[in-house]
């Protein structure tokens, strides 16, 4: 997971998207959008269901262009730099369901053309990382839910991305599952330095994970704050009877709280 | 019935023989066999008794001596290697081009919007009735086999293909992409093997309308081939010999259906849990 080239910010100059509905009525989903993903940090957006997290996230990855504003990849010292190599951890896990899990997370280095014994290893190495040795030859229908996103981890990071991007990866798993898997990825993120963008709905799952949380207001989305997490890593379960823990998730919930309201009495609060 | 209480698990060695013989007769698949030689057994028995005109009805075992005297001296294996080729290359240029079409209808707008229109107009017209025509521009030989053939089997495999990758879920492509893959690699690694089950059920359906077409072909036509050697049995009233090759023309369902339910299997293992 070591960085590539030099340290590269990833820049959103006042981004906005606006989409025409199937309906025909514009919508839009994210306005004036002005933050930095900055290298070697983990960078959390959180907010309510449809405020364009997600869209936010596709803009970042080169999915999307926004209809507004820019993205920009700069260097530290503010030189434009070329996009670094990201690779995203998905909510629904988009595992290929007739690949087997050892050809699921060699899939990349495969379109890359690396050959077979070379991308074979290497996936088997990301396997172990995510404690998933000994499950290569098994179809993700085969798996628990948490495993399956475990696949998903592994699949992201053999490809030693300088950008992970993590569209609500434990969304569709139950709590506890989540909790533990939480804790692996904190470590994963903490040992690798890589630099990560986190879309979640958890509040915990924020502070747990990122150097900076960026709370969004309900559509069109734009960033109500910024705010830095300074607990100490490696953070786990523990450190949420951290007073200062605590005070941090009064503070984002205080700003959530009316935003998801608002969410909800607006256009039935869609996801 | 009072010396062995109803919950007594450990049944009693004597008798057990016919016990088991009992419990095989009453399997569904054996019951599905035995059905079958009571039928064959009763035919015999009823043409035998009542003195059926063998035109009419011949017996079963009589047919049977056709069937083997046909392949020894009648050249039925012929027969039957014309009817497969034509079936088997008829159907291998659909799959080529039964997929190819999809591919490009499920990818391309506007080529789906072109090739729409003539779909519905050709796939519910029964192709028999193109026969006429393709006789017409074709002649009776090879090329006309083929292209009935291959007319009978793309278009299932055109639906199939389109449907199958239609169904491709959006989620898989996007992570393809993310992972780099290309317009080509998506197509060849993501939307043509997420559809192959679905391929596979088009290529179920257009097997079946091959062989009907191409033994109604030959039945119009063809000098060789299975269909032509029914007709001519049946013109000069050689009843078994039209029983035979009837039986030849069931085998061959039975081994294609067959095959095709292991392959199915072997394709879905991803499938089950």
């Amino acid at each position: 997971m070591a960085m590539a080239g030099p340290a590269v910010a990833i820049d959103c100059e006042g981004v906005g998207l606006t989409y025409k509905a199937k309906t025909g009525t514009a919508v839009n989903a994210l306005e004036n959008v002005r933050c930095r993903f900055a290298p070697g940090k983990v960078t959390a957006i959180i907010g309510p269901s449809g405020c364009g997290k997600s869209t936010l996230l596709q803009i970042a990855r080169g999915f999307l262009d926004p209809s507004q504003g820019r993205l920009r990849f700069v260097t530290l010292s503010g030189e434009p730099a070329a996009a670094p190599a990201m690779a995203t951890v998905w909510q629904a896990f988009n595992l290929f369901p007739w690949r087997t899990v050892l050809e699921n997370v060699a899939f990349g280095l495969e379109l890359a053309g690396v050959s077979r014994a070379d991308r074979e290893a290497r996936a088997k190495r990301a396997l172990a990382k995510v404690d998933l040795a000994g499950f290569e030859d098994k179809y993700p229908k085969q798996l628990s839910g948490g495993m399956r996103q475990r696949v998903g981890i592994a699949r992201a990071l053999v490809m030693e991305p300088d950008v992970l991007l993590l569209d609500e990866p434990f969304g569709a798993l139950d709590a506890q599952t989540r909790l533990v898997l939480q804790e692996q990825l904190a470590t994963l993120v903490d040992t690798s330095g890589t630099t990560a963008i986190l879309v979640t709905h958890s509040i915990e799952e924020a502070i747990l994970l990122a150097d900076t949380v960026l709370v969004m207001t309900a559509r069109p989305g734009r960033i109500a704050a910024e705010i830095e997490v300074d607990l100490p890593r490696p953070r786990s379960l523990a450190t949420t009877h951290d007073a200062a823990y605590g005070a941090l998730f009064d503070q984002i919930y205080g700003l959530l709280r009316d935003e998801v309201v608002r969410a909800m009495t607006t256009e039935g609060g869609e996801a | 019935m009072l010396e062995r209480p109803l919950t007594d698990a450990s049944t009693p060695v004597a008798g057990s023989g016919w016990r088991r013989l009992a419990t095989w007769l009453g399997e569904p698949k054996t019951l599905g066999w035995l059905a079958v030689a009571a039928v064959l057994i009763g035919w015999e028995l009823v043409v035998i008794v009542f003195g059926f005109n063998p035109i009419y009805l011949p017996r079963p075992t009589r047919i049977v001596l056709a069937l083997i005297e046909m392949f020894r001296n009648g050249g039925l294996t012929t027969d039957l290697l014309y009817t497969l080729g034509r079936v088997f290359g008829g159907f291998a240029i659909a799959l080529v081009f039964g997929v190819a079409i999809g591919i490009w209808m499920a990818i391309s707008e506007r080529f789906n919007a072109i090739a729409d229109n003539f779909i519905a107009a050709l796939y519910p017209l029964p192709k028999v009735t193109l026969i006429p025509l393709l006789i017409i521009w074709l002649g009776t030989g090879g090329p006309f086999m083929l292209t009935i053939s291959a007319l009978g089997a793309v278009f299932p495999i055109v639906l199939n293909t389109l449907l199958g990758i239609r169904q491709c879920d959006p989620g898989l492509v996007l992570a393809a992409r993310d992972l780099g893959a290309t317009r080509g690699q998506i197509i060849r690694m993501v939307l043509l093997p997420g559809a192959v089950p679905s391929i596979f059920a088009g290529i179920r359906l257009g097997l079946g309308v091959s062989i009907i077409l191409v033994v109604a072909a030959e039945m119009v036509v063809g000098k060789l081939g299975l269909g032509a050697r029914l007709y001519l049995a049946g013109q000069v009233l050689e009843t078994e010999q039209v029983f035979a090759v009837l039986i030849v023309l069931a085998t061959l369902g039975i081994v294609i259906t067959k095959t095709q339910d292991a392959i199915d299997v072997w394709l879905n293992r991803w499938r089950v849990a």
